[in-house]
Order: structure tokens, then sequence, then C-alpha cells
């Protein structure tokens, strides 16, 4: 199995705070591997410097084995992301907004699935972006994830203002992703959710990973996912 | 907000009341303004003349001043209104205080109190400190009505505002019908004004001028406006109190479900993002040109008798004749009008980042160069158009006049190109590379109108006014062209721009 991003002893500092603090982590093709920690950790931090938003400020980040900062622009066209914090623009409709991400990010589509997942995800695409709810501009541009055809989903909490049917349909869309042989990093804070999809887990504290390790071995060791995330924390 | 708001409005009406006896020492002076305000453009833009046979310089202050106050503080209230009522509501603020104990109208009629305090206190500011310049025909009376009728005007518009936010179930929205309010009124009084008819009375902009103030000091109007405010604010609670929290009256438009080709690139989403504003100032440097161009056939007039505007014409440097010092001194002035929209352009691009909506762009496969190249073209872009109207406006009320041809008018505006591309370029460099800073190009456009203004009425050294990016470019019809400083400054501000788009590439999001 090869792997699809690798991340060694990465470091990111804001001025003098330390956001990550040397993280090391690997998803393989093909696996769905689960990306925990609390609020502040350095999930979203982790993932920014995984897409080039951020620089990284020491280590080493392969995306498809290249550069994931020099060569961003071109790894960007084999990922899709969906980011924890949806702000759209007001003036925008969903559809619109839908169609922008498809074009920009440059992979190949059907148009058929977007009518699907629209349907899928019970979403109204003539709405001004402005109107909508949370969950609602999550599933805009989950939905346009969703429909790109790409090897490698990113999802930040993509769950977190979702009703629980669309909860439902959303691993589903995820399961059907695996199936089909591509890699998903989903950060969340719904273990149940991770349990059901995840093949993998890293979870991280205080910008360091402190627990990397497949479901077979949690379950394994005869613990539920939650009890071993809360014994990383017991001591805070 | 209100309160930088409230001191900007209070510092001016001082800064106003001291300055006008100094521009209109005599009588002689006096009735030379009088004059030139006296014809229509002028009436249709500042409202009719009153007082010809007992002028004091007070009058001429409000009759300059009075408008244009109101219009600042209708300004005012229509943001602070929408910021605590529609604005709230959308991003659901509204919804967590009607779940606490606490009834319905609560927040409308706490807005309203709040409002109605802010406006008196405006209106006893702008009295107080008009009184305290100690204006010659200046009196305690005339101060009331001249700040009262400004504050009441802009307490019935924070009631229309109310009203729209009752009605429209967006902020954008119920901004937008509170300023076409605005507008209508503005447009209303102009047809009234000019007509001497009913429509003064119905604008309430229009009936505001009505008070005569330091003249006749009718109070009446100001009644009558906030009986207007009074009935509005009955029929904005009637409704509130009837609707869903998050609803309005009309429902929002439904959008396309496709996104155009166009919007589809980098260029063209960047458009969607600017248009609005773009084209708003467009039309706001057609109409500034167009009303600087209508009095040019009476400049003598206007001149006549204020040496403080004849000093900044004549500062000019080698003025030949009073028209040309007064084109070129207008096509700097517009210049420097157009540069304000550029950097916002450039600094949009900031906003983006700052709502955390561009890392969702950048994560995709176009590049940060692309999109940042995008604003910066369009800012380019919106120099040219923004000239282009400039003359347009220019032209359209002086070719009557054949004081000015349209090849002259041509070249004082776009002369000016190569400083407002240095001036966006500046933008860009901060943006780029000191995003933290980059509210300081405010200081440098600050600086330039400075240099704009006393510059022509103080003598300053040469060097300091070379320091602006305005100050090395030939101002025409005047001074003689030249193509080295136009030259030098597109190569600096072709430098910052390359060094800005390359600060983008390395920083973070």
């Amino acid at each position: 199995m090869s792997a699809i991003i690798q991340i060694e002893g990465l470091k990111k500092n804001f001025g003098k705070f330390v956001a990550l603090n040397g993280v090391d982590m690997t998803v393989n093709e093909g696996e769905v591997h689960a990306f925990l920690g609390p609020n502040g950790a350095g999930k979203s931090t982790t993932i920014r410097c995984l897409l080039g938003v951020l620089r990284a400020s020491a280590g080493e980040i392969k995306l498809f084995g290249q550069d994931a900062w020099k060569d961003a622009v071109e790894l960007h066209k084999r990922l899709a992301y969906v980011p924890g914090d949806v702000n759209l623009w007001g003036n925008l409709t969903g559809g619109e907004v839908i169609d922008l991400f498809l074009s920009f990010r440059g992979a190949k589509y059907d148009k058929a699935r977007r009518e699907y997942f629209l349907q899928r995800f019970e979403l109204d695409p003539t709405k001004k972006c402005r109107t909508y709810s949370k969950g609602n501009r999550q599933k805009v541009v989950l939905v346009s994830a969703l429909v790109s055809d790409v090897e490698l989903y990113v999802l930040d909490e993509p769950t977190s203002g979702l009703d629980p049917l669309l909860e439902k349909v959303f691993q589903d869309c995820v399961k059907e992703l695996r199936n089909k042989g591509r890699s998903v990093l989903l950060s969340s804070h719904i273990m149940s959710e991770v349990e059901k999809l995840a093949d993998r887990v890293s979870i991280i504290k205080e910008g360091k990973i402190v627990l990397n390790g497949s479901m077979n071995e949690i379950s394994a060791k005869g613990k539920t996912l939650e009890e071993l995330f809360l014994s990383q924390y017991k001591s805070i | 907000m209100s309160s930088v708001w409230l001191a900007t409005i209070a510092a001016s009406a001082l800064l106003l009341a001291a300055v006008y006896p100094t521009l209109f020492p005599d009588e002689i002076s006096m009735q030379g303004m009088l004059a030139t305000l006296n014809n229509p453009s002028m009436i249709a833009m500042m409202g009719p003349v009153y007082g010809l046979e007992s002028i004091t310089p007070a009058i001429i202050l409000a009759q300059n001043c009075l408008i244009w106050f109101a219009i600042a503080v209708i300004v005012m209230n229509i943001f602070f209104i929408n910021r605590h009522t529609r604005a709230d509501e959308e991003l659901g603020r509204q919804e967590m205080l009607i779940a606490l104990p606490i009834g319905r109208l609560t927040n409308s009629l706490s807005v309203i109190s709040m409002s109605f305090v802010l406006n008196i206190a405006t209106a006893l500011l702008i009295a107080l400190f008009t009184l305290i310049a100690n204006i010659e025909g200046g009196n305690l009376v005339g101060a009331l009505t001249y700040g009262l009728s400004i504050g009441m005007q802009g307490f019935l518009f924070a009631m229309l505002t109310l009203l729209s936010a009752q009605l429209f179930s967006t902020a954008r929205t119920t901004m937008g019908v509170a300023f076409a309010l605005m507008g209508i009124s503005y447009i209303l009084r102009a047809y009234g004004d000019i007509n001497e008819d009913l429509m003064s009375y119905v604008s309430p902009i229009g009936l505001g001028l009505k008070v005569e103030a330091f003249y006749s000091n009718n109070f009446f109007p100001i009644i009558i406006l906030f009986i207007e405010a009074f009935v509005v604010a009955a029929v904005a609670l009637w409704i509130n109190l009837r609707r869903d929290v998050g609803a309005g009256i009309f429902p929002a438009r439904k959008g396309k479900a496709h996104a155009s080709k166009f919007l589809q690139t980098p260029i063209g989403f960047t458009w969607h993002l600017l248009r609005g504003s773009f084209w708003a100032w467009a039309v706001g440097i057609f109409a500034i040109a167009a009303s600087y161009g209508s009095v040019i056939g009476e400049l003598d007039n206007f001149i006549m008798g204020n040496d403080a505007i004849k000093q900044m014409l004549e500062g000019t440097v080698g003025a030949s004749t009073l028209i040309d010092a007064y084109i070129a001194l207008l096509g700097y002035m517009i210049a420097l009008l157009i540069s304000i929209p550029l950097i916002n352009c450039v600094n949009h691009f900031r906003t983006e980042e700052k709502r955390g909506r561009l890392e969702q762009i950048i994560a995709t496969s176009v590049s940060r160069k692309a999109v940042f190249g995008s604003f910066i073209l369009i800012a380019a872009l919106e120099a040219v158009v923004l000239s282009l109207f400039s003359v347009l406006g220019l032209y359209a009320t002086t070719y009557s006049s054949g004081l000015v041809t349209l090849s002259t008018l041509i070249e004082v505006t776009f002369v000016y190109l190569p400083a407002l591309f240095l001036m966006f370029s500046l933008a860009v460099f901060l943006v780029g590379l000191l995003p933290k800073l980059r509210s300081s190009i405010w200081i440098i456009f600050g600086y330039s109108l400075i240099i704009f203004y006393f510059g022509r009425l103080f003598s300053i050294p040469e060097i300091a006014t070379k320091l602006s990016p305005f100050g090395n470019i030939p101002q025409l019809p005047v001074q003689e062209f030249s193509v080295l400083p136009l030259i030098v400054t597109c190569i600096i501000a072709t430098g910052l721009c390359v060094v800005g788009v390359a600060g983008i590439e390395r920083r973070d999001m």
C-alpha cells in the first residue's frame, strides 16, 4: 500500500505560539483515516499545512509523493477539501458555489452526479448562500467535494451542522468512496461516526500525534474509541 | 462605531462654522456666493436659497451644509439600525435574545429609543459646536433648528430602516432599500426645489431644509418629521409583532441553480465580488464630476471675493486662466477620489482572507497568483473606467459652455493613471507582504489629501509635494506635460506589484 499523505516532523509556529510541535502521520491509499483531537489541538492547522494554505515552519509534507507547498496547485487537482468552518459568499447561490468549486478544482466530474448528490442531501441550489443555515452551507461544500472524482478527500469536521438523517447519508457516501478505493482524511469529534467509518486513527494532542493505530488494534485492546480518546486527555 | 461618526460630525460642524466667516468676510462676497447658488443646477444640488435681504455667514453655512450633514447623519442611522436589527437577526443573534424572558418587541423598542437618543445627541452637538464657533448671525434658536432638522431627518430614516428590516429578510436588501429611499428623497427634493412645488415637502430631506436655519427658524418641519417618524415606527412595530424571527414580509428571491461560464473563472469570480462597488463608484464619480463641471460657467461669480478659493486656484502653479486652473484642480481632486475604490478593491482580497473564504479557493487548483492577480486586474480596470466616467461627467455639464474641449478633459484626467496605478500598487505591496499594516495605505492617502488642500493655500517645500504619489504628475492643462515622471511612477508601481504578488505566494493565508 502506498502512502497518499506523509507528514514528518511538521512544526508550525504563529509568532511565539507553537501550534504544531512535530506531527508525524501517514495516510495510505484506499483507507479512511480519522483524525481526532479536541478543539485547539492542531487538527485544522495540520490540514491547512497539508493544503498549502499555511506554510510549515519545519518538517516535511508529501502529498502523492510531491511537496505539499511547492506543488500545491497541481496536487489540488487530485483532492477535494471540506473546511470545518464553511463561509460562503452571501450573494452567490448554493448551485453557483458548487459549480465554482468544481471548475476551480479542475478535476473531472459527472453532471448527473451533481443532481444526484443535491437530491441526496436535500439541498436547494437556487437559494443565496446568505440565507443558508450552517448545515446547509456545509452541504454545499460537501456536495461540491463528493461530486468531484478525485483520489483524496480531506474533510474537516464535515458533519458538525448536519442532522442525524443527513449524517447517515454522509456516512454512506464515505463508505461508497472507500469501496471505490478512494482515500479519506476525516477529522471529527463524533466517536460513533469514526468507529463506523475509519480504518485507522491518529489522535493529536497539543500539536503532537499521541496515538496512531488501526481500528482493529484498538478493538483488540477491548476498549472503545471513546475510552481510548478520553484516556489520552485524563491528565488535563 | 456610532461614536466615531458622532465625533466626526461634531468636529466637522465646529470646523465649518469656524471657517465659513473667513471665506465670506463681507457683504459682497456673500452676495457673490448666493448668486452662484441661485441657479437651477446648484439649487438641485443643495436646495433653495433664502435670506437674500439679510444675509449672514450663518445663513450661508446652513444653506451650504445642512443637507450634507443630514445625509451623513442619515447614512449613520441606516448603518446603525441595520446592524442592530436585520443584520443581527440574519446572524441568528436575535434568536438567542428572544429565547430569554424578554418580549418580542424589546429589541425594536430599545433600538428606537437608542436611535432617538443618538439623533438628539447629534442635533445638540451640531448646535453646540456651531455656537462655540461664534459664527456671525448665529444664535441659540438658529443653532437648535439647524441641529434638530439634521437630527430629526436622521431619526426618520432610522425608523424607515427599521420598517425595511421588518419587510425584507436580508440585511443587504434592508440596507439597499433604506439607501434607495434616501436617494429618492434627494431626487424628489431636487425636483421640488427647482419647480417650487409640493415635492420638496413630501421628501424628508426637502422638508428638513424648510426650517431656514438662522433666518426664519421655522420649527414646524421638525415637528412634522417627528410625527412621520412616529407613524413609521408604529407600523414597523406592528409588523414586528406579527412576523416570525428571521423572516420578512417579502421572501428572498430565487437565484440561479448553475454558475455562468464567466463566474467559473478566477477573474469572473473576483468580478462578481467587486462589481457592486465598482458600478456604485462609477455612478458616484460621474455625479461628482458633473456637479463640479456645472459651475464652470459661473466660475467668476463663484470666485468673486472668495479669497481662499482664489488663493487655492492661483496656487496651482503658473495658472494662465481661471478655467484652466479650475480644471487642473478638479483633475487632481477626482484622481484622489478614484484612488479610494482602487485601494478598497485590493484590500478586499484581505477581507476575503480574513473571513476564511479564501482558503477554500486556495485548496483548489487555482493558484494564489491567479486570485490576487484578478483583484489587481480589476483595480486597474476600475482606474480606467472611473477616469472615463469622470471625463463623461465633466463633459456632460461643460460642453454647452464651450469653455473646455473634450480632449483637454481626457488629458487632465488620464494623466493621473500612473498615480492611481501607484496607489493601488502600494496596497498590493502591503496586502502581499505586510497584511497587518494594510491600513497604513490610508496614511499615504491622507497625506496626499492634505498636500492637495494646503499645498495651494500655503507655500510648502516641493519635496513634500513630490512625496505624494499624486505630486509628481504634471497638472494639465496648467503645467507642461512631461512623460518622465509618469514613467518613473509606473516603474515604481510595477515593482511594488511584483513584490506584493511574490509575498502572497510565500505567506500564510
